[in-house]
């Protein structure tokens, strides 16, 4: 007998058997949950279910990607609105990358004055609120453009006011398809080359034309691409009709707005985190590569960042993700992002909210955890390698 | 035999009282009266209809017909405590409970009524949709607007009826949607949007917070009919009964020209049987509802009829300066009517 059961004084047994426990118990807390909302909803007579997707959704969107009109359904809305999320996400991430480098790299400046100034943007930065922000850049952006009448002409293709700004859109999209694939063909071609260079300079120490391959695969072959492309399409130009500009395609200043608020404000975190990542690099590092003759910009490039970078990614992503989270701070000023229509509008027109409040978090999920997921593993691609 | 007839009579009358004395209680007016005070949902702040003054009092038609119907169940207007709501906020607020009843500016649509577990109850404000624009852009009628940027309410009726209403024209109107109704005006008067669109009676009211409210028009015609009123939950038809029924009474009131001053002396020697019915001095009419039978003098000695509450939130004594126009009642030629107390 005391054999039978002499496996419940197995550690590894035991383990299983809490972890096993502790799941069922928390799927059993759901199904109750879920169980005892759709009753509750069945007896107050509101409709559940996901049905409502199919149902024409009759909302008009201001600023639309995909090609949502409205007489799609409410599901094409949905999509609508994830791509707005995820436009202004991944302008987001790489400017205020860009820019907080900059501040957090102004901030170890041995010149005093950018290094107050970085340091005073970083702290007003960062006690205030990024609602604050959004409606400070939303009403600023607004009070400083001119009505559509007296809007600023850029070479008379493009207008900048109030209403937005309107480029001039490419009739059919072919010939800039092919210049796209033209800079991708390229850039593959710079890669390779840098690869070989590289290759050979390691096996024969004979140096590349590196520069001058770089400017030609880079910059003129794109340029001369996106040219033709320009030339080679026909172009819908605004122009001025009754109250606003007609044709091309309108930037409009909540897009503007939400941008500069997440820029600016996640700038003053990323810049911290830079700052940080920098000075976690022992001084004896510094030192050293001043012994071996680099220069201290090449100190930076070749030894102070590919070290700071192993710091810093961590807490990068979850930057990263609170720049995701706080676009859904559009909705306070308009921009038809995924909260604003479809936790805003279709909410409204539908009622459907445990349904839509359920989606709308599977998208900040799965877009969270795609960008998590990529962070990871550039970590584990930069970790130091120990031999 | 004349024993069995009185004991058969006797028994009828008996299981009559029983019954109606059973007839489906009222868990809401169970729970009002235990609490104390009604729970109203209203809106954040619309001028004429529902706003919180700065003392903190609320005012407004929305108001009243909340003040009303505390008045009929608690015999008391004061004993309300608002929920101030938003476009979002107001379906769930009511579905889970948190008001007794919604008297909130809000349209009533069929697909609300089907698939939101929600009853309207009546209407107290009959509006049509228009716009707000710039007098300086000199746009006369909304089939004008064609190019221009229109600024609404997420999620309102309004901001479907602008989008149909436009492309049935093939009109080309960018319609940008925010959370509140106080964003959007903002939005438009700091000239992100040539337009701002909301029921009139909104408008009248909204137009007050606009930084130069003369610079600014109110097209005339209507492009919908966005009729008003209280709404309630699915279930608890003995509260939907009561709900319903101030409603009509205050409207009765005006139509039988019963009014806050001339309610005491109507209720003692008006010889009009439906006044008598309506101001509980026979008939029984509020106990058949579970409420005391002085349930409609109350409300309208504390609140006045449909008529004095118009007047003075929304009508020509208001700031707002609305006419009564199909708000009238139907004998003088507006859309009021209400079923007879008999």
């Amino acid at each position: 007998m005391a054999k039978a059961f002499a496996f419940i004084n197995d550690k590894r047994v035991r383990d299983v058997f809490y972890q096993a426990a502790l799941l069922i118990g928390l799927v059993a807390l759901l199904v109750y949950f879920i169980r005892n909302a759709s009753q509750n909803m069945v007896q107050a007579g509101i409709a559940s279910g996901f049905d409502f997707l199919w149902r024409t959704s009759g909302i008009e969107v201001p600023f639309v990607l995909t090609n949502y009109t409205q007489s799609d359904n409410i599901l094409a809305l949905f999509w609508a609105g994830v791509a707005n999320t995820m436009l202004v996400t991944v302008i987001a991430l790489v400017l205020s990358t860009a820019l907080g480098f900059l501040i957090g790299i102004a901030r170890l400046s041995s010149i005093w004055l950018v290094q107050a100034i970085a340091g005073a943007y970083v702290e007003f930065v960062r006690n205030i609120p990024l609602l604050f922000f959004v409606l400070f850049w939303y009403f600023g952006v607004i009070a400083a453009l001119p009505a559509p009448r007296e809007s600023l002409s850029v070479f008379g293709v493009a207008f900048l006011n109030n209403r937005g700004l309107t480029i001039p859109l490419p009739d059919a999209g072919a010939s800039f398809r092919y210049a796209f694939i033209a800079i991708a063909i390229s850039c593959l071609l710079h890669w390779l080359f840098l690869r070989w260079a590289r290759r050979r300079k390691e096996a024969t120490g004979q140096d590349a034309p590196v520069l001058s391959v770089g400017l030609f695969l880079l910059l003129l072959v794109p340029v001369l691409a996106l040219a033709w492309a320009t030339l080679a399409t026909r172009w819908d130009i605004p122009v001025l009709r009754g109250f606003n500009y007609r044709g091309g395609f309108v930037v409009i200043p909540e897009f503007v707005a939400l941008l500069a608020a997440l820029v600016t404000y996640t700038a003053g975190f990323i810049a911290e985190i830079v700052r940080g990542g920098i000075q976690s690099v022992p001084h004896g590092q510094i030192e050293a590569s001043g012994a071996l003759g680099l220069r201290p910009a090449q100190t930076l490039r070749l030894v102070t960042i590919p070290q700071a970078l192993r710091v810093m990614t961590p807490p990068m992503t979850n930057q990263y993700l609170n720049v995701l989270k706080n676009s859904s701070f559009g909705a306070a000023i308009a921009y038809p992002d995924v909260v604003s229509l479809f936790m805003g509008s279709a909410l409204n027109n539908t009622g459907q909210a445990i349904e839509i409040i359920a989606m709308t978090l599977a998208v900040y999920l799965v877009i969270g955890l795609a960008v998590s997921a990529f962070m990871n593993w550039y970590n584990a691609r930069i970790a130091l390698v120990t031999r | 035999m004349k024993t069995f007839v009185l004991a058969a009579a006797l028994f009828a009358a008996g299981t009559l009282a029983a019954s109606a004395q059973q007839l489906a209680p009222s868990p809401t007016l169970d729970a009002i009266k235990a609490r104390g005070h009604l729970e109203c949902g209203v809106h954040l702040g619309l001028p004429g209809f529902s706003f919180a003054n700065d003392k903190g009092e609320w005012t407004g038609l929305d108001v009243d017909y909340c003040r009303a119907l505390a008045a009929a169940v608690l015999g008391d207007a004061t004993k309300v405590k608002y929920t101030p709501t938003s476009v979002q906020q107001r379906w769930p607020i009511l579905q889970s409970g948190q008001v007794d009843v919604l008297s909130r500016n809000s349209t009533i649509t069929f697909s609300r009524n089907a698939t939101l577990g929600l009853n309207f109850q009546g209407i107290n404000f009959y509006e049509g949709q228009t716009f707000i624009v710039r007098k300086k852009a000199n746009v006369k009628s909304a089939e004008e607007l064609d190019g221009a940027s229109v600024c609404v309410a997420a999620g309102s009726t309004e901001e479907k009826n602008a989008a149909d209403w436009f492309r049935e024209r093939n009109l080309k109107v960018t319609i940008t949607n925010f959370q509140k109704n106080d964003d959007a005006i903002t939005a438009y008067d700091s000239g992100r949007c040539d337009a701002y669109t909301a029921g009139v009676g909104a408008l009248a009211g909204q137009r007050a917070k606009l930084k130069v409210p003369d610079d600014h028009t109110i097209l005339t015609k209507p492009i919908s009919n966005d009729p008003q009123g209280p709404v309630t939950r699915y279930g608890d038809e003995r509260w939907q009964l009561i709900v319903r029924w101030v409603l009509n009474g205050t409207i009765a009131a005006e139509m039988l020209g019963v009014t806050s001053k001339n309610v005491d002396e109507m209720k003692a020697n008006s010889k009009n049987t439906e006044v008598r019915r309506l101001l509980g001095a026979e008939g029984g009419f509020g106990a058949m509802m579970g409420l005391a039978d002085d349930w409609m003098y109350k409300a309208i000695k504390q609140v006045g009829n449909y008529g004095e509450s118009y007047e003075r939130t929304v009508g020509l004594e208001s700031p707002l300066k609305l006419e009564r126009g199909q708000n009238q009642l139907w004998t003088k030629g507006g859309l009021l009517f209400t079923p007879p107390f008999q």
